[in-house]
């Protein structure tokens, strides 16, 4: 056979496999939609349209939370510490809708740390806010401020309101006390204000990035993404807590927002709603759905080959499924773990079924490698 | 060739990443004498890096020879995770080297005693180097002869699509039919190229398809060297009169090297003997242990018994979970975090593949045995996706994994694969 004759043979052969391809009955569909494959057009989308508005949304909170501090700090008393209160709520219910956005600029300055690593150690702030200038940077530091010390300094102080205020405005610490709860809301503002410029500069490189590899703004983005759901959603609001991850021997006291205690269900459900949210490409500018990991996954045409199941929907079912066995329990999830541990297990069971699928059906879908290391059983 | 692979494995830290800061390593069965000599490591890399230097020069050539066969092999038996289909080729051919006369001319050997120097040497020589060249392609193409690559495009189909971003190229990536065509033209390739290659009237044309077939795969895969190892092992199969132009050429920039000579290399008779039996025995076993999966029941990819050592390359897409619990007889319980004993590439390699759960399971109840556990039990959570199917346990999670033995016999306790892929 000479060159010619293999080169005919050759294409002839393409030519029939790609026709057979084309009306194939089982596995193979049609083309993968091109558009919704376009890495730059959904990095595009998911900055521009997700986490940006996301921030910008979380910021009004913040802000009125830091209103609300001064205005306490300048005067404090019941009326303006239940105002604060609020406002504490508030902005940690909309935290929960931007902590997942652990890529660029937040992963460098690990925006987390300084908002939300609980539970909070309480004798740590106390040492802190008799220290003279305490350094919030130090990894030590970060369950001494965030939400969860706010919680501490605003719920934990006291056994009762009258008990708690006295602590600002009768006791010896007073004076430090309040100047250590102005100083933990500046570091939020500071942190969240160097990661939104920080957005501003990278912004440009961060959707020019288009590979897959680990250097690359998506892999960084689906990374992050699972791991929030891994670590901080499964483990550390439920699975933790619940026991679930360790030995059957629940900790309810490292619930989130424990010394508030019936504000920990609402956390956990937003923080699900919003992971679901972000699946589904949901802007936060207009609120309907845009380009996603849905419909990336749609157009890489990701489906059971056995069954022909849309992996999509599988992952929106399952984490569904999660939802739905979170939805029934107690406000305080404190309380449920000690009435009714089994529940909140059955919550972490399901999760970890999203892990999986996340971590092994979607990544292995999207070539995309999971290169954070979990630490599970920590 | 061999010497920059050592380098670039030195360079990028891989030693200590690899072989010295993992608490457990994977070695193969058989081989669990052969493991890492912590810092001494690096002497064992050194060894490997000066023995190739020596045979690229040609100096002491064949104590050079042995002594990369040995220390290259070594580093690949210390951890199964690094397995690589082309490193047990670069060993299977260092091992060659050690008898075949590859010194005989453009060697600092030759330059010193020239009463060594021959300008053509046996053909069965480069013959035999040719045909495990040739089974290495085969064995490729053969294990590509199943529905998921042929029928299915997989995984072409998964990892094409990830490099839509390339230029020019990027957008036919994501098209169906050139995953299709991509299966198919690789393993019409791997099939026949060994023949397009020994012919010489397609000679230069199909060295043009080894050069541009392994180029685009080196820019598409993260392989590291193989693309590269292939290219320049493929010039084998040119005439000895090609090489000894291609000789006289690099003669011209080192001018004291030998580079032709009238002596026709020959053994002595019994070596020779002796030789031509060994490659038979070797070329025996090459043909045959491919085919060793035909002795396990269950699907090859699912159960990978009899998947190593047998030239299949970038043949699936599978990724896994694992997650495992150790229990003892007092009721003790813990979730093991694998983050503590393994490297991330360890573990991922370890999720997939039954044999490497087992020996670390394995570990694990030593390890935890050590610690007091009263006959630790160990059962693993597993979720294995392979070529777009969805995950699903590759272990019954009810599995005591302590109590199973690593043998060559089917391993009854990976769960069977609820599919069937038709063909090899």
């Amino acid at each position: 056979m000479n060159r010619f004759s293999l080169f005919l043979a050759l294409t002839g052969l393409v030519f029939m496999t790609a026709c057979s391809g084309d009306k194939g009955s089982n596995g193979p569909g049609p083309d993968p939609d091109q558009g919704a494959t376009n890495r730059k057009a959904l990095l595009t989308y998911t900055v521009d349209d997700i986490i940006l508005p996301g921030y910008a949304a979380f910021k009004v909170k913040l802000d009125t939370l830091t209103a609300r501090t001064n205005a306490f700090a300048a005067k404090p008393d019941a009326d303006k510490l239940a105002t604060l209160r609020q406002g504490w709520a508030d902005a940690y219910v909309e935290w929960q809708k931007v902590e997942l956005f652990d890529v660029g600029p937040a992963n460098t300055q690990t925006l987390r740390y300084y908002f939300n690593i609980y539970p909070a150690n309480a004798t740590g702030i106390e040492d802190n806010l008799k220290a003279d200038n305490p350094n919030l940077d130090l990894p030590n530091s970060y369950p001494r401020q965030g939400f969860p010390a706010l919680d501490y300094l605003l719920n934990g102080v006291g056994a009762n309101d009258a008990a708690i205020l006295g602590k600002y405005t009768k006791d010896e610490n007073a004076a430090q006390r309040i100047a250590y709860l102005k100083k933990v809301v500046s570091k939020m503002n500071l942190m969240l204000g160097l990661v939104i410029s920080e957005w501003g500069n990278s912004r440009d490189k961060f959707v020019n990035c288009t590979g897959l590899d680990a250097g690359c703004s998506t892999s960084q983005l689906v990374n992050g993404y699972v791991l929030h759901y891994e670590r901080y959603i499964r483990s550390g609001k439920i699975g933790i807590p619940s026991g679930a991850m360790t030995n059957g021997v629940a900790a309810p006291e490292k619930v989130e927002g424990f010394y508030k205690k019936d504000l920990s269900k609402l956390l956990a459900q937003t923080a699900q709603q919003a992971f679901v949210d972000f699946f589904n490409g949901k802007s936060r500018r207009t609120g309907s759905e845009g380009l996603s990991l849905k419909s990336y996954l749609n157009g890489l045409n990701a489906k059971d080959s056995k069954t022909g199941e849309l992996l999509t929907t599988a992952i929106l079912n399952q984490l569904d499924a999660a939802a739905k066995k979170l939805q029934p329990l107690k406000a305080s999830l404190y309380d449920e773990i000690n009435t009714n541990k089994a529940a909140v297990v059955d919550v972490y069971t399901e999760m970890q079924k999203v892990v999986r699928m996340l971590k092994v059906d979607m990544t292995t879908a999207m070539s995309i490698t999971i290169t954070y290391t979990d630490n599970d059983g920590d | 060739m061999l010497l920059a692979s050592v380098v670039r494995f030195w360079t990028k830290g891989w030693i200590d990443e690899l072989y010295i800061r993992p608490a457990f390593f994977f070695p193969y069965y058989g081989f669990g004498f052969v493991h890492p000599l912590g810092e001494a490591t690096y002497a064992v890399f050194a060894v490997c890096g000066l023995c190739a230097l020596l045979v690229m020069i040609g100096l002491w050539y064949r104590w050079a020879a042995a002594g990369l066969f040995l220390s290259f092999t070594y580093i690949e038996l210390m951890d199964k995770t690094t397995y690589l289909n082309h490193y047990y080729f670069v060993s299977l051919v260092c091992l060659m080297l050690i008898f075949l006369p590859a010194n005989v001319l453009f060697s600092v050997d030759a330059w010193r005693k020239p009463s060594l120097r021959a300008g053509r040497i046996p053909y069965w020589t480069t013959g035999s180097v040719r045909l495990l060249v040739a089974l290495l392609y085969v064995f490729a193409g053969i294990a590509k002869l199943n529905s998921d690559w042929l029928l299915e495009a997989l995984p072409l189909r998964i990892w094409l699509p990830a490099r839509n971003d390339m230029p020019v190229i990027g957008p036919l990536l994501e098209k169906r039919w050139v995953a299709y065509a991509f299966s198919w033209i690789g393993c019409l390739y791997d099939l026949t190229i060994p023949l397009w290659l020994l012919l010489p009237r397609t000679r230069v044309w199909a060295y043009a398809m080894v050069v541009v077939f392994h180029v685009l795969t080196a820019l598409l895969f993260p392989i590291g060297m193989f693309p590269y190892v292939m290219i320049v092992t493929a010039l084998i199969f040119f005439s000895g009169e090609w090489h000894g132009r291609l000789l006289a050429r690099l003669g011209r920039l080192v001018p004291a090297m030998p580079v032709r000579s009238a002596t026709v290399y020959a053994y002595r008779p019994a070596a020779e003997k002796v030789l031509k039996a060994g490659l038979l025995v070797f070329f025996v076993f090459q043909f045959l242990f491919p085919f060793r999966y035909l002795l396990y029941p269950g699907e090859l990819f699912w159960t990978e018994e009899g998947y190593r050592f047998s030239w299949r390359v970038m043949l699936m897409e599978k990724a896994g979970y694992a997650q495992f619990t150790v229990q003892d007889t007092t009721g003790r319980k813990i979730i093991v975090n694998n983050t503590l004993f393994l490297t991330p590439l360890q573990e991922k390699m370890m999720s997939t593949q039954p044999d490497m759960l087992l020996q670390y399971a394995h570990f694990l109840r030593d390890h935890f045995a050590g610690k007091g556990f009263r006959q630790p039990s160990v059962y693993v959570d597993s979720y294995v996706a392979l070529n777009g199917r969805f995950g699903r346990p590759l272990v019954a999670p009810d599995t005591d994994l302590a109590r199973e033995r690593d043998t060559f016999l089917p391993k009854s306790w990976i769960t069977p694969f609820d599919d069937t892929i038709y063909g090899f």
